[in-house]
C-alpha cells in the first residue's frame, strides 16, 4: 500500500553503539578461513571492522542510553511523550514487552502508551509508521521511537557468513507532530510466504527450545549454527532485493513527484556494501548519493541502520538544515518499505558510545 | 553471448587463473555462497537477468551456468 503522512517529523535522533569494537583482520582465524579466501571476502564485503555488545548488555539498554541521552540535551522532556515504540528482534524477555520495561525504567507516567514491534531490517520505517499514527491519538505531542539489536547474540561467533557482518546498536528518535503539512510518502509491501528466508526456526512455540535446538552443528565448514540462531537464505535474499526493492523505489519517486536529482541522499538499510553497490548500479543512483560504509564500520545492526546511517553520515548536514531524502528498508518478513521526505533541521543527530 | 568472456568473469570470481566450460563448479574449492552470490550479481549486473536460488544450485558445470544466462536472455528477448 501507499500513503502520505501530513503534519509529522522527526526532530532528533541519537543512535548508540557499544565502544566494544573489533577487526576482521583479527578475527578472521576462528572462521577457519585461509588466509586468501579471508582477503577475497574481506574485498568483495569491504569488512573492517564491528561494534558488538558485552554479554550483558540488552538492546533496551543502547536504546535507553540514547533516550537519557535526549533528556539530558533538554530536547525532550518525560512530560512530553505520549507513546514509547520499541522496535527489535532481540527483546529483554519473552514477555512483558520490552517498551513496559523502559517505561518503568525511565519512570514514566500511567498515561504513556507502550508498543513493541518485532521486526529486523525494515523496523524503523516500520516503526515511524507506527510513531505517526499514534500521534493521531495521544494527547501528548511527542512519540520516542526506539530500534535496536543485538542480533550477535542470535549467532555463533565462528560464523564467518553472518558473525562479521554483524553488529549492535540502538536508537532514539523522536516523533512529533507540526505546524506545516510536511508531506510524508510511504509504500509498505509483505510477502509473507517467503518468511523463512530469514529465520530463527526454534526456540520460540512453533519449535520449542530444547538441549537439540541449542546444538551447534556445521553444515558447510566455517558456518557453525544452531537452530535458535538466524538462518539465511543468501541467494534468494539477493533475488529479493534486486527484484523487488527497485520497482518500489521508482514507485515512490513517482508518487511523490521526485526524481533521483531531487533527492539529496538515499538512507538505505545496510545488509552489506556489496548488495547496496548492486542496488544502485540497478536503480541508476550515483553511488555518492547512497551511503553503504555502515557495515565497514559497525556492522549490520538489523533496525538500527537507518538511524545510524542518518547521525554518522549526516549529522552536521541534518543539524544545520533539511534534506530531501529517500529510505528504503528491506528485509526480515519478507517485508520492504519506502519513504521520501524532507529531514531536518534536527535538533539532536548523533552517534554516542555505550 | 561470448563464453570465452564470461569464463573470464567467473575466473575472476573464483579468483584463478582459467574456468572452462567444462569444468564441475562443485570441484573448485573457492566455489562457496560468496562466490555463489557473485555469479548472481555478475548475472545481474553484465548480463540483466536474473538467477534464482533453486536455479543456481542445480547447475553443475560453467558451460551449464552460461547456457543458463543465455537461455534467460533469449526469454527476455522474446518478451514484448
Amino acid at each position: 500500500m501507499k500513503t502520505i503522512f501530513k503534519n509529522r517529523k522527526i526532530s532528533s535522533i541519537v543512535t548508540v553503539v557499544p565502544k566494544e569494537e573489533f577487526r576482521f583482520d583479527d578475527e578472521y582465524p576462528a572462521f577457519k578461513l585461509t588466509e586468501g579466501k579471508a582477503k577475497r571476502f574481506k574485498k568483495m564485503m569491504s569488512l573492517d571492522r564491528h561494534r558488538i555488545a558485552p554479554p550483558d548488555v540488552c538492546s533496551s539498554d543502547l536504546c535507553l542510553f540514547g533516550l537519557q541521552q535526549l533528556l539530558d540535551e533538554g530536547v525532550l522532556k518525560k512530560e512530553e511523550i505520549g507513546a514509547l515504540v520499541f522496535v527489535s528482534q532481540t527483546p529483554d524477555y519473552f514477555m512483558p514487552p520490552t517498551s513496559n520495561v523502559i517505561h518503568g525504567r525511565l519512570g514514566l507516567g500511567q498515561d504513556v502508551i507502550c508498543f513493541d514491534i518485532n521486526q529486523g531490517c525494515t523496523g524503523f520505517l516500520l516503526g515511524l509508521v507506527q510513531s505517526f499514527l499514534l500521534l493521531e491519538i495521544s494527547a501528548l505531542p511527542k512519540v520516542v521511537l526506539l530500534c535496536g539489536d543485538t542480533c550477535s547474540k542470535q549467532m555463533d561467533r565462528c560464523n564467518r557468513v553472518s558473525y562479521p557482518l554483524t553488529g549492535d546498536a540502538g536508537s532514539a528518535t523522536v516523533v512529533e507532530r507540526c505546524e506545516i503539512e510536511n508531506p510524508i510518502y510511504a509504500a509498505m509491501k509483505n510477502d509473507g510466504s517467503r518468511h523463512k528466508a530469514i529465520y530463527v526456526p526454534a526456540g520460540a512455540y512453533r519449535t520449542p527450545a530444547t538441549p537439540e535446538t541449542l546444538e551447534v552443528r556445521e553444515a558447510e565448514e566455517g558456518v557453525p549454527q544452531s537452530l535458535q540462531h538466524i538462518h539465511m537464505d543468501g541467494p534468494a535474499i539477493f533475488n529479493f532485493t534486486m527484484e523487488d526493492v527497485p520497482p518500489q523505489v521508482e514507485e515512490i519517486l513517482s508518487f511523490s513527484g521526485d526524481t533521483r536529482d531531487s533527492i539529496d541522499c538515499f538512507l538505505f538499510h545496510q545488509p552489506n556494501p556489496f548488495i547496496l553497490t548492486q542496488m544502485a548500479g540497478k536503480m541508476r543512483i550515483p553511488q555518492a548519493k547512497l551511503p553503504n560504509n555502515i557495515v565497514s564500520i559497525f556492522g549490520n545492526c538489523s533496525c538500527a541502520t537507518i538511524p545510524l546511517n542518518i547521525a554518522f553520515n549526516f549529522a552536521e548536514q541534518l543539524q544545520q538544515g533539511s534534506r530531501r531524502v529517500c529510505f528504503s528498508g528491506f528485509g526480515v518478513g519478507l517485508t520492504w518499505i519506502t519513504m521520501v521526505l524532507d529531514l531536518g533541521p534536527l535538533a539532536v543527530c548523533s552517534v554516542v558510545d555505550y | 553471448m561470448d563464453k570465452v568472456e564470461f569464463c573470464q568473469k567467473l575466473a575472476e570470481i573464483l579468483d584463478i587463473e582459467e574456468v572452462k566450460l567444462e569444468d564441475v563448479l562443485n570441484e573448485f574449492e573457492q566455489w562457496d555462497s560468496l562466490a555463489v552470490l557473485s555469479a548472481l550479481a555478475m548475472a545481474d549486473a553484465k548480463y540483466g537477468v536474473t538467477i534464482r536460488a533453486d536455479e543456481i544450485r542445480s547447475v553443475v558445470t560453467a558451460g551449464d551456468l552460461a547456457n543458463l544466462v543465455e537461455e534467460k536472455q533469449k526469454q527476455l528477448a522474446l518478451k514484448p
